[in-house]
């Protein structure tokens, strides 16, 4: 059985930090060598939405006061996991009742998009902290 | 970083973003339409062929650039997009109203 192949990014929440989440990301998957490309692209899809979904809640709720995020990203032999953390205000969400915008919208397709790409979203405040924990079976 | 490169062609003008079309960079793509759509283009074309990546910003800004094209009288086509584009235009159904095209020419011929 191989270790746990782990990365841990810390990154202030600005627009500019998803393409160092999606440089840091592409290194990291390299290392884990998982050859299906399907689930690089759902993962990955779910991962960028998380983020940007972190720094826009940020950037709503504080303007812009120097918050910055954490992304554990963890592949075992069986599930590749993301976990986001950060100390910004509670994310007022609820996953249940998100669904896809229509066709015609131009916003709005970020949360259903990752529950689609993933096996399981969850979102729980703990400590003072938002978390976010993406999973997807290999 | 995204750079997108615009040419005229037959009937249309060519815009091909390279590289990842995120939040961070869909802004470019929405002034880079606007901007042509001002010029007197009516048909658009995004040949996404370089395009490795596309989130739901992106796919916003593909939204907002085919309602301002048909506003203008014009249309908006997509061509030739990679893996993961395909994948998010079918996951969100945008498929239905972006329906890529496999060419250039394709495109310009409709």
């Amino acid at each position: 059985m191989n270790d746990p192949v782990q990365r841990v990014v810390i990154v202030p929440a600005t627009i500019e930090s998803i393409d160092v989440v999606q440089e840091e990301f592409a290194d990291w998957w390299y290392e884990v060598g998982e050859p299906n490309v399907a689930t690089r692209f759902k993962f990955e899809t779910a991962v960028v939405e998380i983020a940007t979904n972190i720094v826009e809640h940020t950037h709503r709720a504080e303007g812009s006061s120097g918050r910055g995020y954490s992304l554990e990203l963890v592949a075992d032999a069986t599930t590749i996991t993301a976990v986001f953390s950060d100390n910004g205000k509670p994310a007022d969400i609820d996953l249940s009742t998100v669904t896809m915008a229509d066709v015609d919208n131009e916003s709005g397709r970020g949360l259903a998009l990752a529950i689609a790409a993933l096996d399981s979203l969850d979102y729980r405040r703990a400590n003072g902290r938002n978390i976010w924990t993406l999973v997807c079976k290999r | 970083m995204t750079s997108i490169d615009v040419h005229e062609a037959d009937g249309g003008v060519v815009l091909a973003p390279s590289g990842r079309l995120t939040v961070v960079t869909a802004p470019q793509l929405r002034s880079a339409v606007a901007e042509r759509i001002t010029a007197g283009d009516r048909i658009i074309i995004v040949d996404l062929s370089g395009t490795d990546f596309v989130d739901s910003s992106g796919l916003g800004a593909l939204v907002s650039c085919l309602k301002s094209a048909r506003q203008a009288g014009g249309d908006l086509r997509i061509v030739a997009p990679t893996e993961q584009v395909s994948m998010v235009l079918k996951m969100t159904n945008l498929d239905r109203i972006l329906q890529p095209r496999a060419s250039v020419a394709d495109a310009l011929r409709d």
